[in-house]
């Protein structure tokens, strides 16, 4: 392991983290708030990031680096990024602050706190900040906007990325990155200005396009979006929770004007299907609930099952009061997730896609012993290679939210408050159901509790492998 | 007419065997010695050892004269290269074997792009002809003559048919009502082309021509059910089996491969998405049975070993399987297969050899009456042949019955705008149609050729 190199970069990314606190500092200031909390930490991290920058390191860096660079720089990120809550004081013990930091950039959007109207503005602007940095990945900025990253981009960008198969847009990884951050901004932008123009305030607009943008879901109102009583918003956010949570090649594709390549994704098409199959099932299911059929029933379920498959976790209804079918399903699309290559988490579609096309193809393997089959995806077969890494992959996820849900058991609350917790925090989605339902909240689990799904959430983000590297001694070896 | 045909493999050889029999000047270019010697001692042929990409060797082989330059080597980029160099030498027709999947869907890219006037692909010609069969299972083999829409049908007569023991003339009312004519009959190695008097003997080989609607009837007034076949059951992943496939697919036909190799099975299940492709050896009797295959309609056995080919298939036969085609190059097989029962045997060398004879025929005859099809039958001793009639032809709008033809030839089919006419005494050939002849032991190379008496002016040809 190239330590030197890694701790290089490391440096680099706090530096940008450092830059990027600029952004709530303005903000705090323009609200005449106290600055002192950011100042403070944007000190810490340039004397920090500034040290490791200036490390001496020889270029040699492999897929094992990038996995760790990745590791190491989500963890960090989360340590130092939760420093401004802790120096504000408004926040309860440092684990607390830390949990709120890594939810933020997990895109999780899980809170610890009961009551978030009140807090200053400039800690909220960093918290749902925290979203957009996280949503297409932090790394994935540093290449972008530092370019004599070089080779070693396109490892980072690999361990980065949501998703089985990274796709890389164009010759050059910078480039790539670029093209990403660019689409990303643009959308960013335009829910802004929609959102605004249906009535929202300039504030509330920006953040809540932060928490859009990045699925991440933490609101700076207690009843999240339900707050504003303003169903053009809702049908914004819902339209943009979808949009976000597809693949952004299919962007790039649909930008350089290869409309059939972009259509014929098999994953686009799985997880509309899945989209409107839950709408209708959902609404057919709660419409005794809101007597009789109404549009509001069927905007309801939309915007919860936008909310929840995006991984987002906003909400505009209790879904935890909805019939036990309806919570089912909503914790059936907690496990399936976004598409591969948007922000969103989960386990991703096009992965469940290729469980599913592999279970078939074992079934025809015991009738027909000696028959040949391939699994195949937009129209090209997979490698067993993939096929197979898929399949593990799905198996350590059932694996990790299990264990992780054996401690958070510890504390005693109900099976579906424990296990929706995990699965919450491991798919980066916010609200589970009960105890840590849309109007609920994660304070009341212990320390221990708030670590453990803390890193759930950084398990979750970096798709399991990056974070497992790091228990493994052969990675802490010097090379 | 000069030809030259660039590799001497099995289709060259066989080639350059049937276009010397129709006395072309025939050279035959190999860089191997072997099958040089070969040709030289048994052909009537001039063998140039080179390389065939080679202009220089091209040009001393005489391709600058050269009518027709045929590359037939193993290689899709040798003969598309050797084209590219001949037609550069002056070369008249250009013609490439061309087998590859790759190239086989862009062939007018090839024609324009590298100087290639034909292609041929012998392997997606014979999958085309084994789908035809699967038109008529009934029938044993099927050629289409496109032009006139009209189908050339085998089948052998068995016990108590109708047919069997009566002049053609004295048959039921309800055959000589069917739009289809009885145009040849294979006995015992000898063909027939016959007349009213004609007995049909069972065992006879006979050859149907008509429009399919008339052929379908025919084989219910038969009493021969002819059911749709719904599945099939191949042997043998070859380039045939993937062209097949592909066919058959768009045919709405489930089809079930067996393939030694594990990384064909693994190209093939890649390429044809909708085909369950099994791994395996399709000449082990319990494999085929632990794959169901006699719940199969149809069976062809594709594999590159002729006699691998023709075993199995007589065992998919006593499975009962109704519809079995075996591919072999291997005429001499072929009599043992008929003889044990299996009529649809398949030879793409015959196939690909009748193709180029048909388009060398069509060079030779370019000023007279267009040649649209030519079917090699009954091992070679007859053929069919479709024609599209031009103001070159003589003794138009003159009732047949005034006409002498040569011995052993029919108009079999009369096309006149449209209309299919089974020829009749007071039937005539106008400008513009298009006829289907069948002719026994001669080669026709323009309609003109079969009226018996010479030519007025003494051959302007």
């Amino acid at each position: 392991m190239n330590f030197s190199l890694v701790f290089k970069i490391l440096g680099r990314t706090l530096l940008l983290e450092g830059f990027a606190l600029l952004l709530p500092t303005g903000v705090a200031l323009l609200y005449g708030e106290d600055i002192r909390p950011f100042l403070y930490t944007i000190l810490i991290l340039l004397v920090v990031g500034g040290l490791l920058s200036l490390l001496r390191a020889s270029r040699q860096f492999f897929a094992r680096e990038g996995f760790f660079t990745v590791a190491l720089t989500w963890v960090m990120f989360g340590v130092f990024g939760a420093l401004p809550f802790w120096f504000s004081g408004q926040f309860g013990s440092y684990i607390d602050c830390l949990f709120e930091t890594i939810s933020g950039f997990t895109t999780t959007g899980a809170s610890v706190l009961t009551a978030v109207e009140g807090l200053p503005m400039g800690l909220l602007f960093w918290r749902s900040f925290t979203h957009w940095l996280g949503g297409m990945g932090v790394l994935v900025l540093t290449a972008a906007l530092l370019p004599s990253l070089g080779v070693e981009g396109t490892y980072l960008i690999q361990a980065e990325s949501p998703g089985p198969v990274p796709s890389k847009l164009v010759p050059r990884s910078s480039t790539s990155s670029k093209i990403l951050y660019g689409i990303y901004l643009a959308m960013t932008v335009v829910e802004t200005l929609l959102l605004r123009l249906v009535g929202l305030p300039w504030f509330d607009a920006v953040v809540n396009s932060f928490g859009t943008a990045g699925t991440g879901g933490l609101s700076v109102r207690n009843l999240s979006i339900g707050a504003y009583n303003n169903p053009a918003a809702e049908v914004i956010i819902t339209i943009f929770m979808l949009l976000f949570s597809v693949n952004f090649t299919i962007y790039f594709l649909l930008l350089s004007r290869k409309w059939r390549q972009a259509l014929a994704s098999d994953e686009l098409r799985f997880f509309l299907l899945i989209v409107a199959g839950s709408i209708v099932l959902i609404t057919l299911n709660i419409v005794p609930q809101y007597g009789g059929f109404t549009w509001e029933s069927l905007r309801h379920a939309a915007f919860q099952v936008a909310s929840i498959i995006s991984t987002t976790g906003y909400a505009t209804a209790n879904f935890d009061l909805w019939p036990e079918f309806s919570r089912f399903l909503i914790f059936v699309l907690m496990l399936v997730g976004a598409c591969a290559g948007s922000t969103g988490g989960g386990m991703k579609c096009s992965r469940v896609l290729v469980l599913f096309k592999s279970i078939r193809r074992e079934i025809r393997q015991i009738i027909h012993p000696r028959s040949v089959n391939l699994v195949r995806l937009d129209g090209q077969t997979l490698e067993e290679g993939t096929v197979r890494s898929i399949c593990v992959f799905c198996g350590a996820y059932v694996m990790v939210t299990l264990m992780a849900s054996l401690i958070v058991g510890l504390d005693n609350f109900t099976f579906g408050t424990t296990i929706t917790a995990v699965v919450s925090c491991v798919s980066n989605i916010g609200p589970g159901l009960e105890m840590v339902g849309p109007m609920g909240n994660f304070s009341a689990f212990s320390d221990l509790s708030k670590l453990v799904l803390s890193l759930c959430m950084v398990i979750g983000r970096l798709e399991i492998f990056p974070i497992l590297v790091l228990f493994s001694k052969n990675a802490w070896k010097r090379s | 007419m000069k030809i030259i045909i660039a590799g001497c493999g099995k289709v060259g050889f066989t080639l350059a065997e049937h276009l010397s029999h129709e006395h072309h000047d025939v050279t035959i270019l190999d860089n191997r010695d072997l099958p040089l010697q070969r040709a030289a001692a048994a052909l009537d042929v001039l063998c140039v050892k080179g390389n065939c990409t080679s202009v220089p060797t091209l040009e001393d082989a005489g391709a600058g004269e050269a009518d027709v330059v045929i590359a037939a080597t193993n290689s899709d980029e040798v003969n598309m290269l050797c084209c590219l160099c001949a037609k550069r030498a002056g070369a008249g027709h250009t013609i490439a074997r061309v087998r590859g999947e790759e190239y086989s869907l862009n062939v007018n890219g090839l024609k324009q792009n590298l100087g290639i006037d034909t292609v041929i692909n012998p392997e997606y010609s014979t999958a085309v002809e084994i789908s035809r069969m699967l038109r008529f299972p009934s029938a044993d083999n099927v050629d289409t003559f496109p032009r006139a829409r009209v189908e050339l049908v085998s089948f052998v007569s068995r016990e108590g048919d109708f047919l069997n023991g009566r002049p053609i003339s004295a048959l039921p009312a309800q055959f000589q009502s069917l739009p289809v004519l009885l145009c040849a009959v294979e006995r015992g190695g000898e063909v027939y082309i016959p007349r009213g008097s004609f007995v049909v003997q069972q065992g006879d080989k006979i050859y149907l021509i008509g429009q399919p609607s008339g052929i379908n009837q025919f084989f219910k007034l038969l009493g021969r059910h002819a059911l749709k076949i719904r599945s099939a059951f191949l042997v043998g992943g070859s380039r045939i089996a993937f062209y097949l496939t592909n066919l058959m697919y768009k045919m709405g036909i489930q089809c079930k491969i067996v393939e030694r190799s594990y990384d064909r099975c693994v190209l093939l299940a890649e390429k044809l998405p909708h085909t369950m492709v099994i791994h395996g050896d399709g000449t082990d009797p319990d494999l085929l049975q632990l794959e169901n295959l006699s719940s199969s309609d149809a069976f062809m056995a594709l594999t590159d070993r002729d006699e691998d080919n023709l075993i199995i298939s007589l065992y998919a036969m006593q499975m009962g399987i109704p519809k079995v085609v075996a591919k072999s190059n291997q005429q001499n097989y072929n009599r043992i297969a008929h003889s044990a029962g299996l009529q649809s045997v398949v030879s793409p060398k015959m196939i690909t050899a009748n193709q180029i004879l048909q388009l060398v025929r069509g060079l030779q005859n370019s000023k007279g009456s267009i040649m649209t099809a030519l079917y090699r039958i009954a091992d070679g001793h007859a053929e069919a042949m479709e024609f599209e009639v031009n103001d070159t032809t003589r003794h138009l709008n003159t009732p047949l019955r005034e006409l002498r033809l040569k011995k052993d030839i029919i108009i079999a089919i009369i096309i006149h705008k449209g209309k299919v006419i089974i020829p009749e005494g007071s039937s005539t050939i106008q400008l513009g149609d298009t006829i289907v002849l069948i002719a026994r032991d001669q080669s026709i190379l323009d309609i003109n050729d079969i009226f018996a008496d010479p030519l007025a002016g003494g051959g302007e040809r």
